[in-house]
């Protein structure tokens, strides 16, 4: 969680993704797209700038479990891209291999798309809704058709983008029978379980906690059909 | 800790005027990494059911400018969770505990307060009679001073505990609201709750929370809240008060004290700075001995200070 430290607009801090570690100690990358005042202000902040952060929350990928030398997918759509520069490196660095799924409204969107090209071990898709790079259409039926042609050739599916893109890949993994890891996104107050604002409906119990349970969940803890 | 901040609200004595707010801490142990607890005036817990209570669709909350809308619809683990797995940590860490409680009905109200009844650790009861956010119960009993009085005589009967009864701001007449409670046997009243409010999505049209209206908290309700601590203190002299809205900083905490209430509730600003709480205390403390003066010589300065002029330019 991210705060510039005074301001009263944004009053909260907002949640990000650790994108990537710098080879210099204490160097982090966050990957942010302005979409609001939260993100005006930080793209706003002049080289410099002081920010706190509230950190790490929550919890993260797991490697766990994954046969050795396997390969796994990864499935990005839009800003989703944030946290994969970060488990790619670990991936490769603990001999994974990994198929990256790009997804985006359009060229410019697909973000880390040069840094990628470097660190993925494996194949890379993309897929543009306007078609201006690589397939036109969702990213989740480019995937979808990969999984399908080749039963079995994800260990894991790794997975970060908007609801609707989690809706129809929790289909995909189901029928092609993947293990997946998705990394939710909610409108956080604290993100540490205080103030309950970023929940999920669920399929165990009424609400899963975003910040506290999460926010990697498996797509079976969430209740689909309630997502809004 | 020193006796400059000790502060009294009618049975009840506190080390210091410093409390978290109800819905913004949690049950106090989410916040252990940032605050001391024992070293806190008091921690309100989440609002508490009889039942546990799944609360209201996302999205929940929202931010608008200094502050932000929540529904959350009193998510909560249930009382007889909070005596078994919430209280004995609490009481551990040496928190002074006041419990929140809510119920859709008299009844139920009647039946959480009873199950806290033989609780070790717990200072206080505070009835929430001004959420926002739930169909049924919550703030209807604080938007009718008939309602209020009802509910808190019938509470009053089954709790020997000091009573803290939480205002609503939405109630079409406050000082009618805190006269009520007071009179069916409140202790002590905070004040305030949430202020009704809405956020809408400009582009769709729908509202940005499930649940249509949500409550309206943070740094933009202070100088409200303020006024409503300062017209119930003027009006119910001798009513001990815990001033809540907005609070963020020191000067935020003197101007309370100064319009009459004996202690706070930080409530928002608990999620943007979740240590903000112990600093407080700090601060207040560095205060009060750089001036040499004590808390209970700061409550209710600004009842005795002339209207206008130089008890506007404080703080």
């Amino acid at each position: 969680m991210l705060e510039i430290a005074g301001r009263l607009r944004p009053y909260l801090r907002r949640a990000y993704s650790v994108a990537d570690v710098g080879t210099d100690a204490g160097e982090v990358e966050f990957l942010v797209k302005t979409i609001g005042p939260g993100t005006a202000a930080l793209e706003d902040l002049a080289e410099g700038s002081r920010a706190s952060l509230l950190g790490p929350l929550g919890n993260g990928f797991s490697l766990a479990g994954l046969p050795a030398g396997s390969r796994v997918a990864i499935v990005a759509g839009g800003i989703g891209a944030a946290p994969f520069p970060l488990l790619l490196r670990a991936l490769d660095g603990a001999g994974f291999s990994a198929d990256l799924f790009l997804g985006g409204r359009n060229a410019a969107e697909l973000a880390f798309r040069e840094r990628f090209e470097t660190i993925v071990p494996g194949e890379t898709y993309l897929a543009t809704d306007d078609g201006s790079l690589g397939e036109k259409g969702f990213v989740t039926n480019l995937f979808a058709r990969r999984a399908e042609a080749e039963p079995g050739r994800y260990a894991r599916l790794y997975a970060c983008g908007p609801m609707p893109m989690f809706a129809a890949l929790a289909r995909v993994v189901e029928r092609v029978g993947i293990a997946a890891e998705f990394s939710t996104e909610a409108a956080m107050g604290c993100g540490f379980g205080a103030c309950l604002g970023c929940v999920i409906p669920g399929t165990e119990k009424p609400f899963v906690i975003s910040c506290l349970e999460g926010p990697i969940l498996p797509p079976r803890l969430i209740d689909w059909r309630k997502v809004r | 800790m020193s006796d400059l901040l000790e502060t009294r609200l009618g049975p009840l004595t506190l080390q210091n005027p410093i409390l978290t707010a109800s819905g913004t801490f949690g049950y106090g142990l989410e916040f252990t990494d940032f605050v001391d607890l024992a070293k806190l005036g008091g921690l309100c817990t989440k609002g508490l059911s009889l039942e546990p209570h799944a609360g209201n669709a996302p999205p929940r909350i929202c931010e608008t400018p200094a502050g932000m809308l929540n529904a959350i619809g009193l998510q909560n683990v249930g009382v007889k969770a909070f005596l078994g797995e919430k209280l004995p940590r609490l009481r551990d860490l040496g928190a002074t505990v006041v419990a929140n409680v809510w119920g859709d009905t008299e009844e139920d109200y009647v039946a959480v307060v009873g199950a806290l009844e033989g609780a070790e650790g717990v200072a206080a009861i505070e009835l929430n009679i001004s959420c926002p956010n739930v169909e049924k119960g919550g703030m209807l009993f604080g938007n009718s001073p008939s309602a209020t009085a009802s509910l808190v005589a019938r509470v009053r009967r089954a709790t020997r505990r000091t009573l803290v009864v939480k205002l609503s701001p939405n109630a079409p007449d406050l000082v009618e609201s805190a006269r009520a409670a007071r009179d069916a046997g409140a202790d002590v009243l905070s004040l305030v709750n949430t202020f009704v409010g809405m956020a809408i999505d400009p582009v769709t049209a729908r509202p940005r929370l499930s649940f249509g209206t949500g409550g309206l908290s943070g740094p933009a309700i202070k100088p409200l809240a303020l006024r409503m601590v300062f017209q119930v203190a003027r009006a119910l002299p001798g009513v001990p008060l815990m001033g809540i809205g907005g609070i963020s900083e020191l000067s935020d905490v003197l101007e309370f004290l100064a319009a009459g209430a004996g202690a706070v509730q930080i409530g928002t600003a608990n999620f943007r700075d979740p240590g903000v709480s112990g600093r407080l205390v700090d601060e207040l403390e560095e205060h009060c001995r750089d001036r040499g003066v004590t808390v209970a010589d700061l409550v209710g300065r600004a009842q005795r200070a002339p209207a206008g002029g130089e008890a506007g330019a404080e703080g």
